[in-house]
Formats: structure tokens, sequence, C-alpha cells
């Protein structure tokens, strides 16, 4: 279990992140998106133990991060900009990560270059950049971690790896009840991952739920009516509104039910209602009110 | 077994609950039969472990399935199954669009009345 109470930290008087909470259980696949900027990486820098906070705590299993080697060895980390010593091939990268995770696991990394095709005695520096982000991968997912922290870990995979990555990824939460955090942009992917989502806005967190609870109570609605009723959404949360011609669009935070109850209560001659995607969830919280949103969202 | 839709607008709990029910419905999981187990469905999927055990776990609830603690969850006798009322209108609602659209396409009252009696004699021959 990850838990970041009132996490604030400064970069020479900008405040990166300001008294954020986080919470992952245990066996959890979590997600973090924001905008750029939103301060992803300096929480996931937190969270690995590479910085210290100004205030508040960082916990994993009750114990804080920063310095702890025990938690280190079990806490995979894949960054965003990924670094190898300058002239090792993979066969000694191994070696070095024998030496730092107690559960290395030397069975699964034979069985991986195998099925990723990598060849263990080039220098890796010679790799692709895709190459190089599997081989970041399958070490860390060789070292049996039970936290899995990944910052951008899917650019540059071709769908193939994509695919094996996440097979690996939701082996080890099934069977071993691994803990992962995967902060990305690619929403569509995370929409088909995630248990969870937090999402963060100025360096704290706006948003942080279940995945489908969070879909259940956003909706998208198209309706119509013969004659425009006076008030006809009293009782629902309107996030948003559009009229196109005599068809009206509009995003309302309430349960299904709710919504459709009440909408028909004016007798609708066109009525649809859809569940808002994570990516359109995304853009109705943080994109603020310019109209070039409207047309995505819409 | 089944296949997800990612591109689908219902989220992925959702099409688990649905396939697996349409596969009980059809008879092509028998009363009995074991389901796949958490694990082996996840990664037949590449699905998170976690929202297929939700799955389960809402199947169990509407009566479709039952867990036996260490063996795994198993298909329940048709008689145990919760009818849903959400679920029911949801059909209704479907239907009744589906009906206008065959009004749009030039069919009256009567075409519709036989185009039903034709379906479900076609159910009872499969039957």
């Amino acid at each position: 279990m990850i838990t970041v109470t009132g996490l604030t930290k400064n970069f020479d008087g900008f405040r990166a992140l300001n008294d954020l909470d986080l919470h992952v259980d245990k066996g959890s696949i979590y997600g973090l998106i924001g905008v750029n900027g939103s301060g992803k990486t300096t929480l996931i820098k937190h969270l690995t133990g590479i910085l210290r906070p100004d205030f508040g705590q960082v916990l994993m299993d009750g114990c804080p991060v920063y310095e702890n080697r025990q938690l280190k060895q079990r806490t995979g980390y894949i960054p965003d900009d990924l670094y190898f010593f300058s002239s090792t091939n993979l066969n000694e990268a191994a070696r070095f990560y024998r030496s730092l995770y107690p559960n290395w696991n030397e069975k699964r990394y034979v069985e991986m270059t195998e099925n990723f095709h990598l060849n263990k005695k080039i220098r890796m520096s010679r790799f692709s950049k895709g190459m190089q982000k599997q081989a970041a991968f399958l070490l860390t997912i060789c070292a049996m971690p039970d936290y899995l922290i990944l910052d951008e870990p899917i650019d540059g995979l071709d769908p193939i790896v994509r695919r094996q990555v996440w097979n690996y990824i939701v082996e080890d939460v099934a069977e071993r009840e691994m803990t992962v955090l995967v902060s990305s942009h690619n929403l569509r992917e995370m929409e088909g991952i995630c248990d969870s989502v937090g999402i963060l806005s100025h360096g704290s967190m706006l948003i942080e739920r279940d995945l489908d609870e969070l879909k259940t109570d956003i909706h998208k609605i198209q309706v119509a009516y013969r004659s425009a009723p006076e008030n006809p959404y009293e009782g629902l949360n309107v996030l948003r509104r559009e009229l196109r011609g005599s068809v009206e669009l509009l995003v309302v935070r309430s349960s299904r039910e709710a919504a459709e109850e009440i909408i028909r209560r004016h007798q609708p001659i066109l009525f649809d209602i859809l569940p808002l995607s994570l990516e359109e969830i995304f853009i109705c919280e943080l994109g603020g009110e310019t109209s070039e949103l409207q047309n995505i969202l819409f | 077994m089944f296949q997800l839709d990612l591109k689908s607008r219902k989220s992925i709990y959702e099409q688990i609950i649905d396939n697996i029910k349409e596969l009980i419905i059809t008879g092509i999981l028998q009363t009995e039969e074991k389901l796949p187990s958490v694990r082996e469905l996840s990664r037949m999927l590449t699905v998170n472990p976690n929202t297929i055990q939700k799955a389960y776990r809402e199947l169990e609830r509407q009566g479709f399935v039952y867990t036996v603690s260490g063996l795994g969850c198993f298909v329940s006798p048709p008689d145990n199954r919760l009818v849903d009322q959400r679920q029911i209108n949801e059909v209704r609602e479907r239907l009744r669009g589906d009906i206008m659209e065959l009004f749009y396409l030039g069919f009256n009252e009567e075409d519709i009345r036989s185009l039903l009696q034709e379906m479900f004699e076609e159910r009872g021959e499969c039957k």
C-alpha cells in the first residue's frame, strides 16, 4: 500500500507539489494522469525515494520511503528518460540488477530475453530507443518488485511488445499482488488497464477514485424536445451545455438512472445517454471553458 | 472464450459481465461448469485482475455464478438468477428505438408482429 499525505515540495520558490494526498491499495493498478507540468514526475520521484519531501509523508507499507533501502529493494522503477552505464551489455546490466535486488528471478530473465529477442552481448547504447525501453522493462520485472512505478512506460514500444509487457504486469498483479503506479498520457490504454486513477492538477490531487465508479457518475447526453421545456434540468448537475440547432448537448454529473428519470419527464423526441471516456472526463475536468475544447468533447 | 472491445463505451467491467452472462444464457457455459480463474482470465484478456474479480463478484450478486472457496467460480442453476430491472428497462428502450426504426423503414404494425412471430419460431427451433 502506498500512502502519501500532505506532500509539499518547492524548487527555488516554485511550488511543484502542494499538500498532495495519494492512496494506492495493494495489488491495484493505479493510473496517474495530469496535464504537462502538473507534478507527475516530481511525485514519482518522491515515491521512489529520490526526492525528499519538504512537508508531508510518503509511506509504503507504513514506512517512509526516503533513504529506505529495504523498500527500494522491493521497488521497481522505470523513469521517463532511461539511463544505462555507457558500455554495458544486457548480461552485465542483469548482473548489476541481481546484486541490488534480492528477489531477482534468473529463470524469468532467460525466458524474457528470448521472448523480446534482445541480444544480450552487444552494448545497450547500440539498442534503438524502443529496445532500450524493452531492456529497462525486462530488467525491472525480473527484479520481482512488490511495487512497480512506471513513468510514461509504453511510449516507443510497438503494439506486440506492449501487449507482452502488460501481460507480465497483469500476471504479477494476479499472482503476487504487485502494486503498480503508472503515469501516462495515453488515456485509452490507461482506461483499459487501471482500476483506479488519480488526476493531478497544479501539484495537488484533483480527483482520486475507482475508475468504474468515476465513469458511472458522469454522462454525455444528446437531447431534443418538440417544444423547449422550461428548466428541464432541475436537479441535475450540468457541467457543460451547448445547443446545436435544436439538439442540446450536455455533460452531467449524476447517475444514469437519475438523469434518465429527469429528462424523460419532458418527453424528449431524441434522447441518447452515453458514459464519458476517461479522455473526455480528463478534458472536462481540466480543460477550462474554451470553445476549442467543447468541440473535442461534443 | 470471448473478446473485449477496447473502443467500446462500455467499461471492461461491464463487458466481462455481459459476455459471461451471454455465455451462460446461451448454454455455452453450462450449469455447474467452472469459470476460468481470475488469474487465467486476466492473462487471457490482458485485463486487470481486480476488474475481473469485481465482475465475478457482481455476477455472484446477480445469482449467475457461485464461489466455492479454494475451488473457484461455478455457474448457478437458472432459478437462482436475479431479475435485473435496470437491464430490462434498457432492453425495453432499445426495442422501442428499433421498432421506431422499422416504422421509418416503412413497416406497419402487422409487419412487425409477423417479424416477431418469425423470431419466436426460430428460437423455438433452436431450443
